[in-house]
């Protein structure tokens, strides 16, 4: 087996199993979801100094008034 | 509302980590944003039966899957224009004259005045114009009623967007592959510039690759965002992206930079190519591209050797007059260095095979042969319709299972040019009636006049949309749509990844308002045949398609928001590709049979008039709009009040324009107004016009069409046969030559939103 073949072969273990642990976060029901949640977010969470997803206009986001937008639905 | 002011910065980030709890009195759904096409996994918090807030999703790989004009849906949608009823047009057409009749009423009428016109110009003379991407729930129901009826004609945005670059990467290699962002150590932008608030996950992925020490090359003539915080920027003259392909493949050919084992045993074609590509020595594509050979030669070794590497989808060639070379050289690329369904690389996924997917939904094997010869433009431009993808059913069904893959919607289409001269008057039979669903026609395709001329041209329009959009004011019918906060979406990316996700129902629908699947079961009902749509409601739909999962589309929804198909890598080790030959055609034989090059090449641009001295770009999103959506949200048009033209500083000296100065911009076409914004990242020569715009507040009706008159870019794009792509008949909008007119600033009269009283 050719030194490229067997970095592929690894390559490809490793990308099934991140799917894997994906799909189980993703399902977040038994232990083990939740167990593959953690390990999931503490792989993808960034160090906040770091965090270029940072955005005043979405993470101090509120949302509305449910009144509010019936008003405005109606024009009022 | 967002607040006005950012909080303490830390305290923001602490709370994204924490486990988000909600509020009294809201309850969560977990949702897929419908706002753009990128179809983010979001979550919306419902109180008292309206959702009231859209954030980020809970599941980390949905990390910060959210942009501006997600979190302002709640009140986009409850806009006060937004249409509640179906409206039947009774003076004429385009008169703005409407009256309220029922939903039944309404496809009574359609039903047997479709039939008229089919029984007298045969089922050809319908046609549509939607996508999946902006209806959601239409899942395939419309082509398979079209299917059974007998119409070929159905066009999409897609024709340019996407889901024609699906249908030529399978003249290569038989699929359309995705990126592997997660896993890849290279990236080539096209043109393509994602950003926080546009492309979002994608801006994400790319950044994270960064992160992780990938490297990032950006060919664009603008110095973007992306191109900025990249390793290489090539700032290639616009519209020459196949030229600079030509170039990066004269470096790895003769550097023997390529994967010389996969191209023995798994392509076919590769000495022709090489004579083709010894057509383009750097000093050549160094002319047609305007960047420096070295540069050049430094970007393609860096892409051959530094992979696995990925060219992720750009729309920038799906728009050109090169586009089937540019797309195939992409494809050729990737296939030749070995990045073919590699971890890192560009993964050939397939349909997930747990869930009915909506090429079979679409039952194309019922649309007679006949009826497929008749599809408009096929003779010409056959690339993406049926002809052109006929090649590719045996290969499909031996590698992935069914013969009809409608990757992206994009393989079996008309070419929306040729669609809309046949509705005008101008192909080889009529077309009289017109249905367009979540899309506004006259806005998304080129030549603005002619498609008007068509609608005008028809005996039946009928438009299914949530706001009284230019197109459909020229209808006969505008049935009030649904959105995607009001109903459940099986989510299957439309065969580009087997990944299937969820999005829950989060509140009634306001009104009479009905989803796209609705609307096709009422107009199968109308047309007499109710057993094309069995399914009594869009639930029991989807429970049919996830029997092979054993679930109920209610226990799927509890089950997960998001279902893989276990990656499999390399399938064509057993498979072989999914192409006439079973290799990576660089020569393709299917092209070759369609009579077209087999090889990719270059068309230079045509020779200019010297009235038009400038270049303009078209087809370039703006953060708070998708689309030619989103200008009745006031917080959206209060960050882009008018239309921008960008313009270096330089070519500002040269015709003498100032920062916020109205002009115009004319081309044998057309001319519309825009305002000037000088960019130190625009190069000389070039300007770009922003897609889409047109004000809901100003005048509706024919002649004014809520200001698209004025300012809609479709009106400048043209579709000559100089300015369209040969095997597909896309127009080229990366390179359109223009003018500026100055104007008189006096007599420029702007109609702010409030002004005119609108959404107040």
């Amino acid at each position: 087996m050719s030194a490229r073949e067997r970095w592929l072969r690894k390559q490809e273990r490793s990308a099934r199993l991140a799917a894997f642990l994906a799909a189980r976060s993703s399902r977040n029901k038994s232990l083990s979801d939740k167990i593959c949640r953690y390990l999931v977010n503490r792989a993808t969470a960034v160090k906040p100094e770091d965090d270029f997803m940072r955005d005043p206009l979405i993470d101090n986001d509120m949302g509305f008034d449910p009144d509010e937008l019936d008003r405005f639905q109606r024009g009022e | 509302m967002p607040a006005a002011n950012p909080l303490d910065p830390q305290q923001v980030v602490d709370a994204k980590y924490e486990e988000r709890k909600l509020r009294p009195g809201v309850t969560m759904k977990r949702t897929i944003c419908g706002s753009c096409d990128i179809a983010c996994s979001v979550v919306s918090e419902v109180k008292n039966g309206r959702v009231v807030r859209v954030r980020s999703s809970d599941n980390p790989i949905f990390r910060d899957n959210i942009c501006m004009k997600g979190i302002i849906a709640p009140k986009g949608l409850a806009n006060p224009n937004r249409i509640m009823h179906p409206m039947k047009r009774v003076g004429e057409r385009g008169s703005g004259k409407w009256e309220q009749v029922s939903w039944e009423e309404a496809f009574a009428d359609i039903g047997t005045r479709l039939k008229t016109i089919i029984a007298e110009h045969g089922p050809e003379a319908w046609a549509v114009s939607t996508s999946q991407w902006n209806t959601g729930t239409d899942h395939g129901l419309g082509r398979r009623i079209m299917n059974h009826i007998g119409s070929p004609n159905w066009t999409s945005g897609v024709a340019l967007c996407a889901g024609n670059t699906a249908a030529i990467n399978r003249f290569t290699y038989g699929w359309f592959p995705i990126g592997d962002f997660q896993n890849t150590k290279c990236i080539v932008l096209m043109g393509h510039n994602p950003r926080r608030h546009s492309w979002t996950p994608m801006y994400t992925w790319i950044k994270q690759a960064q992160a992780r020490g990938a490297k990032l090359i950006v060919t664009d003539p603008r110095r973007s965002s992306s191109a900025e915080r990249a390793d290489i920027w090539l700032p290639l003259k616009v519209g020459s992206d196949a030229a600079m392909m030509f170039g990066w493949l004269k470096v790895i050919i003769d550097e023997e930079l390529y994967d010389k084992d996969f191209v023995k045993q798994w392509t076919i074609g590769f000495d022709e190519l090489k004579k083709r590509v010894d057509e383009y020595p750097l000093e050549r594509v160094g002319k047609l591209t305007g960047c420096d050979p070295e540069m050049i030669a430094k970007a393609a070794r860096m892409y051959a050797t530094e992979g696995p590497s990925i060219i992720p989808w750009t729309p920038i060639t799906d728009m050109q007059r090169n586009s089937t070379s540019a797309i195939r050289l992409q494809s050729i690329l990737r296939a030749i260095c070995g990045y073919v369904d590699v971890p890192g690389g560009e993964l050939l996924q397939g349909f997930n095979p747990d869930v009915v997917n909506e090429s079979a939904i679409e039952m194309h094997h019922v649309l007679s042969d006949e009826q497929k010869a008749k599809q408009l433009g096929s003779d010409e431009h056959p690339a993406f319709t049926y002809r052109g993808q006929e090649r590719f059913r045996g290969p499909t069904k031996k590698v992935w299972g069914q013969e009809y893959a409608n990757l992206i919607m994009g393989c079996h289409m008309t070419p929306p040019s040729s669609l809309f001269r046949a509705m005008a008057g101008d192909g080889p039979y009529p077309v009289k009636a017109f249905f367009f669903l979540g899309n506004n026609p006259i806005m998304s395709y080129a030549n603005m006049k002619l498609i008007i001329k068509a609608i005008m041209n028809q005996d039946l329009v009928v438009a299914h949309e949530q706001f009284m959009t230019p197109s459909a004011q020229l209808a006969d019918y505008v049935l009030p749509a649904d959105s995607w906060l009001e109903r459940p979406w099986l989510m299957d990316s439309f065969g580009w990844t087997s990944t299937v996700r969820t999005s829950e129902k989060s509140m009634e629908p306001p009104g009479e308002c009905r989803s796209t699947f609705e609307f096709w079961k009422l107009l199968a009902g109308a047309l007499d045949q109710p057993e094309i749509v069995p399914w009594e409601t869009l639930e029991d739909f989807y429970d049919y398609r996830l029997e092979n999962l054993g679930m109920s589309w209610e226990e799927f929804v509890a089950e997960t928001d998001v279902h893989f198909k276990a990656p499999e890598f390399r399938k064509y080790l057993k498979t072989g590709f999914a192409t006439p030959s079973g290799k990576v055609e660089l020569k393709s034989s299917a092209l070759e049979e369609l009579g077209f090059d087999p090889l990719p090449y270059f068309r230079e641009d045509p020779p200019t008039d010297p009235e038009y001295p400038l270049m303009l770009f078209t087809g370039v999103r703006e953060d708070g709009f998708f689309q030619t959506g989103h200008r009745h949200i006031e917080e959206m048009r209060e960050r882009h009040p008018e239309p921008l033209m960008f313009v270096s500083p330089g070519t500002a000296r040269e015709f003498k324009l100032d920062e916020d100065e109205w002009v115009e911009v004319e081309n044998e076409l057309a001319k519309i107004s825009i305002k000037v914004a000088i960019k130190d990242a625009m190069p000389d020569g070039l300007i770009r016009i922003p897609h889409g715009w047109w004000k809901p507040e100003m005048e509706q009706g024919a002649g004014h069409l809520s200001g698209a008159l004025k300012y809609a870019d479709a009106q400048l794009c043209r579709d000559d046969e100089d300015y369209l792509d040969r095997e597909q008949g896309i127009p080229h909008i990366k390179g359109v030559p223009c003018r500026i007119n100055k104007v008189p600033q006096d007599r420029v009269k702007v109609v702010t939103v409030a002004e005119a009283g609108y959404a107040e």
